[in-house]
């Protein structure tokens, strides 16, 4: 009997999806915008990451040493360097590299270098960091250390970049939070309340079912199943729509945004979070349709 | 037996649409509950069903408090009950059919057995022609037939009727009374809101007579 049952109420959601195709076609539509707005803040989001990442891809700090450190000097700092989480390698650049580097980058000043009598050029040891780091005063922390070692002349490296990209991280972490949180309680609300709309269309059904003997959980489950399918359908359209615009937007819209369509590009959302936007959905979608319906149980 | 110790219902102060109504129907028995409109008659049959809370009084059905029972045990009481709304109360997207067929659903019956009883209870009502039709597309009149053909279809030990034959005519209305005639001598009680005083005449074993909610007499046939 229970399966029986069971059948019919899956019946019974199949044949409400349907009989009501227009209304259930618009609380997707919504369910399906309200995530799209979030799931284009991913998009936009994961571009910025990308491009952070990007900026700690090129970001090299040198550590010049003194000229007549021996080898187990030299070996100590580059220890003492490998020993921080930040760094991902290090490269020794002797005063000849150095030199003939520039050399090779400068050819015009050549003349200069070939009047001097001894190579100015100091010892030194290049560290590129790991590609996550975003955090300024990690990497300036690290810098003083290292600068505080016998042996350790001088350090170079691009303050600027790592200063812009400092407080672009926290930008984006600080809009991300406030933004994120308000367009999710948004969309919640937005979904709660059009999933009530539909229930609320259908309430005489559910007097109806009461009146003749139906448990609430035999109300309940129909409207359960219902909301979950227009959960999961509202957040695979706001995927696909999304697909479609990652597709797009570079080339009709992104040619007209000039140097700024580095930051605008949409970039596609990673699997984990494709899906939990589609739990989002689902669990949306089936939780403002059961709580919609408990209001109307209590006759 | 359904009993009824000093029940009275305030939708607004300082109006009572019940004033201590004290009654008793026995098990079996054809009882009318009648009166102008607006003396009751529909909140009476509501309290009885516990589609509404009486503000004071108790309700016994077959022993039972029912204003005891807790909302979600509820259905126990409607599944032994047949109710005619007089709004009908019908599913307007789903045919005649599946009207119909909703008590016998929820109550997990088989296919077989669900098309079997729904077809009895519609060729009762004579609307079986009609089966596949949909609600909105029925005369008033047939309307008011599927939601009796619902309320039979689960062969109620009570059945409960809110002016049935309101807009039928007067021989449609003297089979539909027939009909709970005869589920009443199979052994249901049978209580029945009315003021169509042929009617009353014809079939009441028992009347109940209310006026601005208090029931001013009581006539019972020996």
């Amino acid at each position: 009997m229970i399966f029986r049952q069971l059948w019919y109420l899956v019946k019974a959601a199949g044949n409400n999806l349907w009989t009501f195709r227009g209304r259930n076609l618009v609380s997707v539509l919504i369910i399906g915008f309200s995530f799209l707005v979030i799931g284009i803040f991913l998009a936009l989001s994961n571009n910025l990451t990308y491009l952070g990442q990007q900026l700690s891809n090129n970001l090299a700090i040198s550590f010049f040493l003194d000229k007549n450190l021996k080898a187990p000097e030299l070996e100590y700092i580059k220890s003492q360097i490998l020993a921080s989480e930040l760094v991902d390698r290090v490269t020794f650049v002797s005063s000849e590299d150095a030199l003939s580097r520039f050399r090779a980058n400068f050819p015009e000043l050549r003349e200069i270098l070939d009047n001097l009598k001894s190579n100015p050029f100091p010892p030194s040891y290049e560290v590129k960091l790991k590609d996550k780091v975003l955090s300024l005063s990690a990497i300036v922390y690290f810098m003083e250390k290292i600068k505080g070692l016998k042996g350790v002349v001088d350090v170079q490296f691009n303050q600027d970049w790592v200063e812009k990209m400092d407080s672009l991280s926290r930008i984006v972490q600080a809009v991300g939070f406030f933004l994120g949180g308000i367009l999710i309680l948004a969309s919640f609300f937005i979904i709660s309340n059009v999933v009530r709309l539909n229930v609320f269309a259908r309430k005489n059904e559910i007097e109806i079912l009461r009146l003749v003997g139906a448990t609430n959980t035999f109300i309940r489950i129909p409207f359960l199943l219902e909301g979950f399918v227009l959960g999961l359908l509202g957040s695979l359209v706001s995927l696909f729509i999304l697909f479609i615009l990652i597709k797009v937007f570079p080339i009709y819209i992104g040619s007209s945004l000039g140097a700024a369509r580095e930051l605008f590009t949409l970039r596609p959302l990673t699997t984990e979070q494709g899906l939990w936007l589609v739990a989002g959905g689902v669990v949306t979608g089936t939780l403002g349709s059961v709580t919609s319906v408990s209001r109307f149980l209590r006759i | 037996m359904i009993e009824l110790f000093h029940v009275w219902k305030q939708y607004q102060k300082p109006h009572w649409a019940l004033s201590d109504i004290s009654l008793e129907i026995r098990t079996g028995e054809f009882c009318f509950i009648t009166g102008p409109s607006g003396s009751g008659k529909t909140t009476l049959l509501k309290i009885i069903f516990r589609e509404l809370i009486p503000t004071e009084g108790q309700i016994l059905v077959d022993g039972v408090n029912i204003l005891k029972i807790p909302d979600h045990k509820i259905y126990r009481l409607r599944r032994t009950m047949g109710i005619v709304f007089q709004d009908f109360r019908l599913l307007f997207h789903q045919s005649v059919f599946h009207n119909v067929a909703v008590p016998l659903q929820v109550a997990g019956l088989s296919s077989k057995e669900i098309r079997r009883r729904v077809f009895n209870a519609l060729r009762q009502v004579n609307l079986h022609h009609k089966m596949w039709d949909f609600p909105q597309r029925l005369s008033y009149g047939e309307q008011q037939r599927v939601a009796i053909a619902r309320a039979i279809v689960n062969n109620p030990s009570i059945l409960l009727a809110d002016e049935p034959t309101g807009n039928l005519d007067p021989e449609l209305a003297f089979e539909i009374m027939s009909i709970f005639k005869e589920i009443n001598q199979q052994g249901a009680t049978v209580i029945i809101g009315s003021h169509d005083r042929e009617l009353i005449r014809h079939f009441g074993d028992k009347i109940f007579f209310l006026q601005k909610g208090k029931i001013i007499g009581k006539e019972e046939k020996q």
